[in-house]
C-alpha cells in the first residue's frame, strides 16, 4: 500500500515497545516541542482540527482546555484501550506495534492539563497490547524522560497500565472512572462531566488511543501539515477498520476524508466474490447504514454526519447483496443486549427485547406483532439510558427498518 | 497445492492425489444468500453422519443428558460400517493383552500412527464390546456353545494373536442393527436423514459452533447452531482415486475432509489410502465389491495364473495388494471378461472346510448366489480395490480437532491407524472414538451459544483469489460424480 501520507501506521514506527527504535526514528521530539512551549500545546491541537477517535469526534482541544482549566490537584489523563465492539480493531494495534506514540502522546496531554496520573487503559482480552505496553512503560520510567516531564509539572507524574474489566461498557467514560475509582464499570449521568470531577473527584482527560497516537506527531510537524494530511476540510488522517465482504479486510490509514468507494473499491480490492455492494455498518456498529447512495461519502466525522450516520471508530462493516440485513442486525443487538450493564431498566431490557424480536424475525418465526413491536420499541427506548448504549443499539435497528423495509416485509 | 499454507499440515508431507487436493481446495457451495433464508435450529451436539462412529457419538452425547442431532446424507446406517465384514479387534483372550494389540497395531501402520491414540483404542477395547453386547449385539461363540461360551476369536492379518470377534461375515451390519436401533429409540436423539452437512459455521474466535445442513426433501437451508459438531462423516472411497473400483458405500466422498480443512482443522496422512488385497474383479457385476478378509483368515489362498502361492494371504493387507499387483504387473495375472486379477481359491477351501459356506461365510454365499455362481466350484477373480482412507483430520485422544468445538470419529479422522490399518481396528475405532467424542462434546458448555457464521468462508475465499486458483469447483461433494447432483439447481428448483 501507499504508504506516503502513513503516519500512525508508517513502517518504521511500527516498533513495539523500543523506546530507543523510537527516538531514533524521530519519536521524541513532538515532547521537546510540548516541553519547549507548553502553552502552545493546545492551540495546536485546535489549529490542527484533532478530533477524538473514540467515536464522537468531539474537538480534542476543548476537552484538553475543560481538563486544563478545572481546578483541582492530582489531575488524571486517561487513555482508552477497551476498544471491544464489532468491527473495530485499531486501537489494539497502536498499542502493541506503537506504545511509544500512544505514551508520548499522554505525556504531552499530562503537560498540557497539568496531570499527575497517566493511565493507560487496556482490555485484558488484548493481552499482547497489555504486555507490549507494560514493557513500553517501564523504558519511559527508566528514562531521563520522566524527571523531564516532573520539572516541567513541578510534581511527580505515575503512569500505569490498569487491565480493563474487558467489558464492552467499561470503555463508556464514566464507566472508565468507575472502574478507576475500585468499582463495577457502570456508567453514570453527566454533569459532572469527567473534566469537571473524574476519577477520585481529580479532574480527568479521557482520551482514545488512536487520539493521543496523532498528538506526538502534530507537535513535531505542526498543525499546517496536519491539516494538509486530511482531505478537502478534514485533517489529518484516519484508522479504517474495514471488515465484512471485501476481498482485503484489514486496518487502513488513509487521509481523513477518503472516500467509502475508494476504501472498499481500492484499498479494500473490492467485493468479496464480485458480488454488489449492499450496504455499510460503521463503527460502532451503532449508527444509521450507510448505502449504495453513500458509496461517495467522505469518510470524516463531518461529512458522514451530513448524511444522517456517524463515522464512529472508522470501523466500516460492509455487507454484500445476498447478505440479510436483520441477520446482521440482529448479531449486534445480541452483542449489545450481552453488554448493557444492566443499570437502566429500559437498557436491560429493551437491549434484551430488541434481540428477542430479531432472533425471531431472522428466524422467519417472527409475527406482525413482533414487527410493531420492534418499531414502537425504536420510538420508547432512545434517551432512556444513562450513557449512550441504548441510543447506539436503536440507532441500527431503525436504520435497517428505515433502510430495508423489503427484508422485514414478509414479516409484515 | 499451493493454496493450503504449509503450517496445516506437517512439511514436506507428501500431498493428496490431485483430485483429492482438487476437492479441499475448491470454493463453498454456498453463500451468505443461503443463511439469509435458512431455517434455524438448535442441539447441544451436532453429529454429522450415520454410520458407527456417528451413532456411538449421538449416544454418548444423549447419555450425557445432552440433546442430540444426528443428520447424515443418507439414511440412518446407510454407510461403510453396514458393509464391514470381517470383524473387529480387542484384546480380549488369554493369551493377548492389551501390549500385543498396541504392538501390532503401531507396526501393522509402519510406526506412523499416533501413539497416543493407539493405547487409547486398545485399551477402550474389551469395554467398546462389552458395551456392543450389551446394546444387543451378537458375536460368533467358540464350538461348545451354552452357557459361558466363549467369544470366537480369528486371526486377522498382520496381529501376532487371534484377536477379531466377528458375527458370521456380516459384522458390520449386526452392529449397524443395534446401534440404528438404540439411536432411534433414544428420547434425546433427533434422526434428520436426507440431510447432508454442506458447510460447517464458525465464530468469531475461530470455533465450530454448528453447521449448515440442506434437508433434500423439503429443499431448504437449515442452520444448525450447536456449541459442539462430530464430524463422523466417513471416508472418500467413491472419490476412485487412481481409477481403482472402491468398496465404499455411496456416499463416502471426503465431504468430512473438505469442511474440516476449509475451517482450518489440521489433517494427516492424506496421500494414504488402504487398498483392499481382495475387491472383485470378476464376476463382472460384483466388481469392486469386496471379498472379506474372513475368507482368507479361514485359509483360503491367493493363486496367479500359474497356478501358484505367491504370498502370505494373512501378511498386512498393503503388503498383500502390493504382491497381488506385482503379480498382474508381470504377467501373471489372469483375465477373465477384459478384467485381471488373481485367483481367490474357494474350491480349495471349501473342499477342506466344507460346511464354512453355511457358518462362517455367510456374506461369501450371498455375494456368489448375487453372481449366480458356485464358490465350491469356481474361483473369484480378486484385485485390489480402494477400501480405507488412513489419513483424515488430526484428534486428540478426546476426539477434538485442531478447531475449538470441533470433533472427529471415525474413518474422516487421521492417526489411529497411521499409514496402513489392520483388519478390525477400524470398526473398534469407530465406537471408541465415537464414544470418546461424544462424551467430551456433551461436557462443552451449552450456554455459548454463539450465532456462528461463515466468515472462515469468506477467508478462505480471499486466499484463492490470493492463489489464483479457481473458484467456480464447488465442495464438498455430496454424491459421486457419475451421479451429477447440483445443490444449486436443487434448491432453486
Ligand atoms: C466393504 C467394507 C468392509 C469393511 N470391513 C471391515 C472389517 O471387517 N473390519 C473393520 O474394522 N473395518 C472394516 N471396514 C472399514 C469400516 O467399516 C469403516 O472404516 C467404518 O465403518 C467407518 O465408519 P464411520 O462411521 O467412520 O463411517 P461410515 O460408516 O461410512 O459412515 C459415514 C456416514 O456419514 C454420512 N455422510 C457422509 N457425508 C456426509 C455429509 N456431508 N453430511 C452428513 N452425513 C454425511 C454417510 O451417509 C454415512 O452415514 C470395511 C469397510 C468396507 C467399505
Ligand atoms: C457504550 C460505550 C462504549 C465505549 N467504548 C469506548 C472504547 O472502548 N474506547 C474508546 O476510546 N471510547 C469508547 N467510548 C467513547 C468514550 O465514552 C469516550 O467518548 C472516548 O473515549 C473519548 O475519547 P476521544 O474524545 O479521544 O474519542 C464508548 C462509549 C460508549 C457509549
Amino acid at each position: 500500500m501507499d504508504t506516503l501520507n502513513q503516519v500512525l501506521l508508517y513502517p518504521a514506527f511500527q516498533l513495539g515497545a523500543d523506546l530507543e527504535g523510537w527516538l531514533a526514528a524521530g519519536g521524541g521530539q513532538g515532547l521537546i516541542a510540548a516541553l519547549a512551549e507548553p502553552a502552545a500545546i493546545i492551540p495546536t491541537l485546535r489549529e490542527a482540527d484533532l478530533r477524538g477517535m473514540g467515536g464522537a469526534g468531539f474537538p480534542t482541544w476543548r476537552k484538553w482546555q475543560a481538563a486544563a482549566e478545572a481546578p483541582g490537584a492530582g489531575k488524571f489523563v486517561v487513555c482508552n484501550g477497551n476498544e471491544d465492539e464489532p468491527g473495530t480493531f485499531k486501537d489494539r494495534h497502536l498499542l502493541r506495534w506503537t506504545p511509544h506514540a500512544v505514551v508520548e502522546g499522554g505525556l504531552i496531554a499530562a503537560l498540557a492539563t497539568g496531570a499527575a496520573h497517566l493511565v493507560l487503559y487496556i482490555n485484558p482480552h488484548q493481552a499482547a497490547a497489555v504486555a507490549e505496553m507494560r514493557r513500553a512503560v517501564a523504558q519511559w520510567q527508566a528514562s531521563p524522560w520522566l524527571a523531564r516531564m516532573e520539572r516541567a509539572l513541578g510534581h511527580p507524574l505515575d503512569i500505569a497500565v490498569v487491565e480493563t474489566s474487558g467489558r464492552y461498557i467499561g470503555g463508556e467514560e464514566t464507566a472508565v472512572i468507575s472502574w478507576l475509582d475500585g468499582h463495577f464499570p457502570f456508567p453514570r449521568r453527566k454533569p459532572p462531566f469527567p473534566a469537571q470531577s473524574g476519577v477520585g473527584r481529580a479532574p480527568t482527560l479521557i482520551n482514545n488511543t488512536e487520539t493521543l497516537a496523532h498528538v506526538p506527531h502534530i507537535l513535531r510537524h505542526g498543525a499546517a501539515w496536519y491539516r494538509a494530511l486530511g482531505i478537502g476540510a478534514a485533517a489529518g488522517t484516519k484508522l479504517y477498520s474495514l471488515s465484512g465482504d471485501v476481498m482485503r479486510p484489514g486496518l487502513y490509514e488513509l487521509p481523513m476524508g477518503t472516500s467509502l468507494q475508494e476504501l472498499i473499491f481500492v484499498h479494500g480490492g473490492g467485493m468479496l466474490e464480485g458480488r454488489d455492494f449492499k450496504a455499510v455498518f460503521t463503527g460502532g456498529p451503532s449508527n444509521t447504514l450507510l448505502t449504495k447512495r453513500d458509496l461517495d461519502v467522505a469518510l470524516d466525522f463531518d461529512s458522514v454526519r451530513a448524511r444522517r450516520s456517524r463515522l464512529g471508530t472508522g470501523a466500516m462493516i460492509v455487507i454484500s447483496e445476498g447478505t440479510s440485513i436483520i441477520r446482521k442486525v440482529a448479531e449486534y443487538i445480541a452483542f449489545f443486549a450481552a453488554g448493557s450493564c444492566g443499570q437502566c431498566p429500559s437498557c436491560k431490557a429493551g437491549t434484551f427485547q430488541l434481540a428477542r424480536l430479531l432472533d425471531r424475525i431472522d428466524g422467519g418465526r417472527g409475527t406482525a406483532e413482533d414487527l410493531q413491536a420492534l418499531e414502537s420499541l425504536c420510538r420508547i427506548l432512545p434517551g432512556s439510558g444513562r450513557c449512550g448504549l441504548i441510543d447506539g443499539a436503536v440507532t441500527v435497528v431503525e436504520s435497517s427498518l428505515h433502510t430495508f423495509p423489503d427484508e422485514y416485509a414478509a414479516t409484515r | 497445492m499451493r493454496a493450503i499454507p504449509a503450517t496445516r499440515g506437517p512439511r514436506g508431507a507428501p500431498p493428496p492425489p490431485p483430485p483429492l487436493a482438487a476437492l479441499l481446495q475448491s470454493n463453498a457451495l454456498l453463500d451468505d444468500a443461503a443463511l439469509a433464508g435458512a431455517t434455524p435450529l438448535r442441539a447441544d451436539v451436532l453429529v454429522l453422519g450415520g454410520g458407527g462412529a456417528g451413532a456411538a457419538a449421538a449416544l454418548a452425547a444423549a447419555g450425557a443428558g445432552r440433546q442430540v442431532i444426528l443428520a447424515t446424507k443418507l439414511r440412518m446406517g446407510d454407510s461403510n460400517t453396514v458393509m464391514a465384514e470381517g470383524g473387529i479387534q480387542a484384546a480380549i483372550g488369554p493369551e493377548d493383552s492389551l501390549q500385543h494389540h498396541f504392538d501390532d497395531t503401531l507396526r501393522g501402520g509402519h510406526n506412523s500412527a499416533d501413539p497416543h491414540l493407539v493405547k487409547q483404542l486398545v485399551t477402550d477395547g474389551p469395554a467398546v464390546i462389552r458395551w456392543l453386547i450389551g446394546l444387543g449385539m451378537h458375536f460368533d461363540l467358540e464350538k461348545e456353545a451354552g452357557l459361558g461360551a466363549r467369544l470366537l476369536r480369528k486371526k486377522a492379518g498382520g496381529t501376532t494373536v487371534p484377536r477379531i470377534l466377528s458375527h458370521r461375515d456380516v459384522t458390520g451390519l449386526e452392529m449397524m442393527r443395534v446401534l440404528r436401533e438404540a439411536v432411534e429409540l433414544h428420547p434425546r436423539i433427533t434422526v434428520m436423514n436426507r440431510c447432508p452437512a454442506v458447510e460447517l459455521l464458525s465464530d468469531d474466535a475461530g470455533a465450530c459452533v454448528g453447521a449448515v445442513l440442506y434437508d433434500l426433501e423439503h429443499r431448504r437451508f437449515l442452520l444448525l447452531r450447536s456449541p459442539a459438531v462430530i464430524l463422523a462423516t466417513g471416508g472418500s472411497g467413491r472419490l476412485h482415486l487412481g481409477g481403482f473400483p472402491t468398496s465404499n458405500h455411496y456416499g463416502a466422498t471426503a465431504d468430512g475432509l473438505v469442511l474440516a480443512y476449509r475451517m482450518g482443522a489440521r489433517l494427516r496422512d492424506l496421500d494414504s489410502f488402504q487398498y483392499h488385497p481382495t475387491g472383485v474383479a470378476w464376476p463382472a457385476p460384483l466388481a469392486g465389491g469386496l471379498i472379506s478378509e474372513a475368507v482368507r483368515s479361514a485359509g483360503a489362498w491367493l493363486v496367479n495364473g500359474h497356478g501358484q502361492r505367491f504370498v502370505d494371504e494373512l501378511l498386512a493387507r498393503d503388503i498383500v495388494a502390493a504382491a497381488i499387483l506385482r503379480e498382474i504387473a508381470e504377467g501373471r495375472g489372469v483375465t477373465r471378461g477384459g478384467r485381471v486379477g488373481v485367483f481367490l481359491d474357494t474350491p480349495g477351501l471349501l473342499a477342506r472346510q466344507p460346511d464354512l459356506l453355511e457358518t462362517r461365510l455367510t456374506g461369501l454365499k450371498h455375494l456368489a448366489h448375487k453372481a449366480g455362481f458356485d464358490p465350491r466350484r469356481e474361483p473369484f477373480l480378486v484385485a485390489p480395490t480402494l477400501h480405507y482412507q488412513n489419513g483424515g483430520a488430526v484428534i486428540d485422544p478426546q476426539g477434538e480437532t485442531t478447531i475449538p468445538g470441533l470433533y472427529a470419529a471415525g474413518e474422516v479422522s487421521g492417526g489411529v491407524h497411521g499409514r496402513n490399518r489392520l483388519m478390525g481396528n477400524a470398526l473398534l475405532e469407530i465406537i471408541s472414538f465415537g464414544r470418546r467424542a461424544g462424551a467430551h462434546a456433551a461436557a462443552r458448555p451449552v450456554a455459548a451459544y454463539s450465532r456462528g457464521g461463515i466468515e472462515h468462508v469468506h477467508r478462505w475465499q480471499r486466499a484463492l483469489a490470493a492463489a489464483g486458483l479457481p473458484r467456480a469447483p464447488r465442495a464438498p461433494l455430496l454424491y459421486p460424480d457419475y451421479a451429477p447432483f447440483s445443490l444449486r439447481q436443487h434448491a432453486a428448483a
